[in-house]
């Protein structure tokens, strides 16, 4: 990189980032090293589930608000169906979003589910059933989260290029509605 | 769109920015409308507010609040889902907190609310049990989660060998029988959603969770046995009206069936244990 260039930003929400990783680490790493300390396997799976369930809340809840903007959740409506409802910031305060934050969001979110996968080949390959339950649950709460926000973030590019579309023909058909009155 | 892209001919005192707001908020009616942009607050920091508007494009000038229409919810979507009155106390409408305490703990408190009434709902009796559009409206699966490890943990803890296969057999089978009950109804031509339904039979497993701990505490067979059968049909009441309203009437043993199977194989379980 050429050093002459202005520093690189900095991460704009630190404990942010630092939760977003936090819970992850620890479930991938309390699962790993579980082995070698602990005997029972009902404490590891209530430890690990617990730990991958909490970070799949502050994935969704936190982290993903306040990193990449974007937020997507289920509702029931009156009619009784369930609809899926994903929302993202506007594009001013999309670009705005700090390039770093969002690096290690997506990041992190796609490696822990290749951990895991890596992880439940493992056991798979060692016939352990009870450890690929584990694995099981750890990998759906992943899964989810990256579904969850890959469409969120598909849902909003596609909205800004409708809405960029609309806006110049709107514009364009005023402007020229407008050159006409003048004249 | 009835326009098509083309503004209404009417003299300019019509602005853009009105032509525009109505161009947009007709794609917002029509449109299939899965994602809402939420209009940002006036901080510099990027947060998602609680506001209720449609889209509105920020490259134009910012428009007047009147503007604002009343969308169902922005809510804070915990794993839960649905809407909360109070929204996030902190986004939209105040200065963005800078530290993740305070919103964490509003929202666990939301949560934990939501777990308490839909635990009211479900297991206790209450006037809107018969409709099931009302019985699990925000459905959540944290309640569910906890009672299945719970009582997982107590079996487990009850057994003095094999602990860990039983407390992996329960999780299994409670998971798995879930899922599967769920599919069986949706296979049955019943009308329920997914996530409802694995919410509710989760939520009914409280009864015999507190079925379980009870023997945990006393030892004698005949005691467990009255006991698990209390709670095996406290579950099993708490789960027939949402159940049989959501297959047609000529299926409803079909769809109960496995559901006391279930509850069923659970008690026999904690009677077994020892």
């Amino acid at each position: 990189m050429d050093r002459l260039q202005p520093p690189v930003e900095n991460y704009a929400n630190p404990k942010t980032c630092f939760f977003h990783v936090l819970f992850k680490a620890a479930a991938l790493a309390f699962y790993i090293l579980s082995a070698i300390f602990i005997d029972s396997f009902v404490i590891i799976f209530v430890v690990t589930v617990l730990l991958a369930a909490l970070d799949f809340w502050v994935v969704k809840n936190v982290s993903g608000r306040i990193l990449v903007g974007l937020r997507w959740w289920n509702e029931i409506n009156e009619q009784g169906e369930s609809v899926w409802k994903f929302e993202c910031l506007d594009q001013e305060s999309l670009a705005r979003m700090n390039k770093k934050d969002s690096w290690l969001f997506w990041w992190t979110l796609y490696l822990t589910a290749v951990a895991w996968i890596f992880l439940g080949i493992f056991s798979l390959l060692r016939f352990q059933a009870d450890y690929l339950l584990v694995i099981g649950v750890c990998l759906s709460l992943s899964i989810a989260n990256i579904v969850g926000f890959t469409k969120c973030r598909k849902d909003a590019k596609k909205q800004i290029q409708q809405f960029a579309s609309q806006t110049i023909a709107s514009h364009f058909s005023s402007t020229i509605q407008s050159a006409f009155s003048v004249v | 769109m009835s326009y098509g892209g083309a503004a209404p001919l009417h003299q300019s005192s019509q602005s853009d920015i009105d032509e525009i707001e109505n161009l947009i908020n007709d794609s917002v009616r029509f449109g299939p409308a899965t994602i809402l942009p939420a209009r940002p607050p006036s901080s510099p920091r990027a947060s998602i507010p609680v506001s209720s508007s449609p889209f509105v494009p920020s490259a134009l000038h910012p428009l007047p609040s009147s503007n604002k229409k009343p969308l169902p919810h922005f809510a804070v979507p915990s794993f839960s889902a649905g809407p909360s009155p109070q929204g996030i106390a902190t986004d939209g409408l105040g200065p963005p907190t800078n530290t993740l305490t305070e919103p964490i703990w509003d929202t666990v408190k939301r949560d934990l609310t939501r777990i308490a009434t839909n635990l009211r709902l479900v297991v206790f009796p209450n006037p809107n049990r018969e409709d099931p559009g009302k019985a699990l409206r925000d459905w959540d699966l944290w309640g569910p989660f906890f009672f299945i490890v719970f009582l997982g943990l107590v079996l487990s803890w009850s057994a003095s060998v094999k602990k860990s296969e039983v407390f992996a057999v329960a999780f299994a089978v409670l998971a798995a029988g879930a899922i599967i009950l769920t599919l069986n109804v949706l296979l049955l031509g019943g009308h329920i959603i997914f996530f409802q339904s694995l919410s509710l039979l989760g939520y009914c497993l409280f009864p015999l969770d507190i079925g379980a701990l009870i023997c945990l505490l006393g030892s004698n067979v005949i005691i467990k046995m009255m006991v698990v059968l209390v709670t095996f049909s406290w579950s099993s009441w708490a789960a027939y009206p949402f159940m049989s309203t959501a297959v047609s009437s000529r299926r409803k043993a079909l769809a109960l069936y496995p559901v006391f199977l279930m509850y069923i194989s659970i008690g026999c379980l904690i009677i077994a244990v020892d």
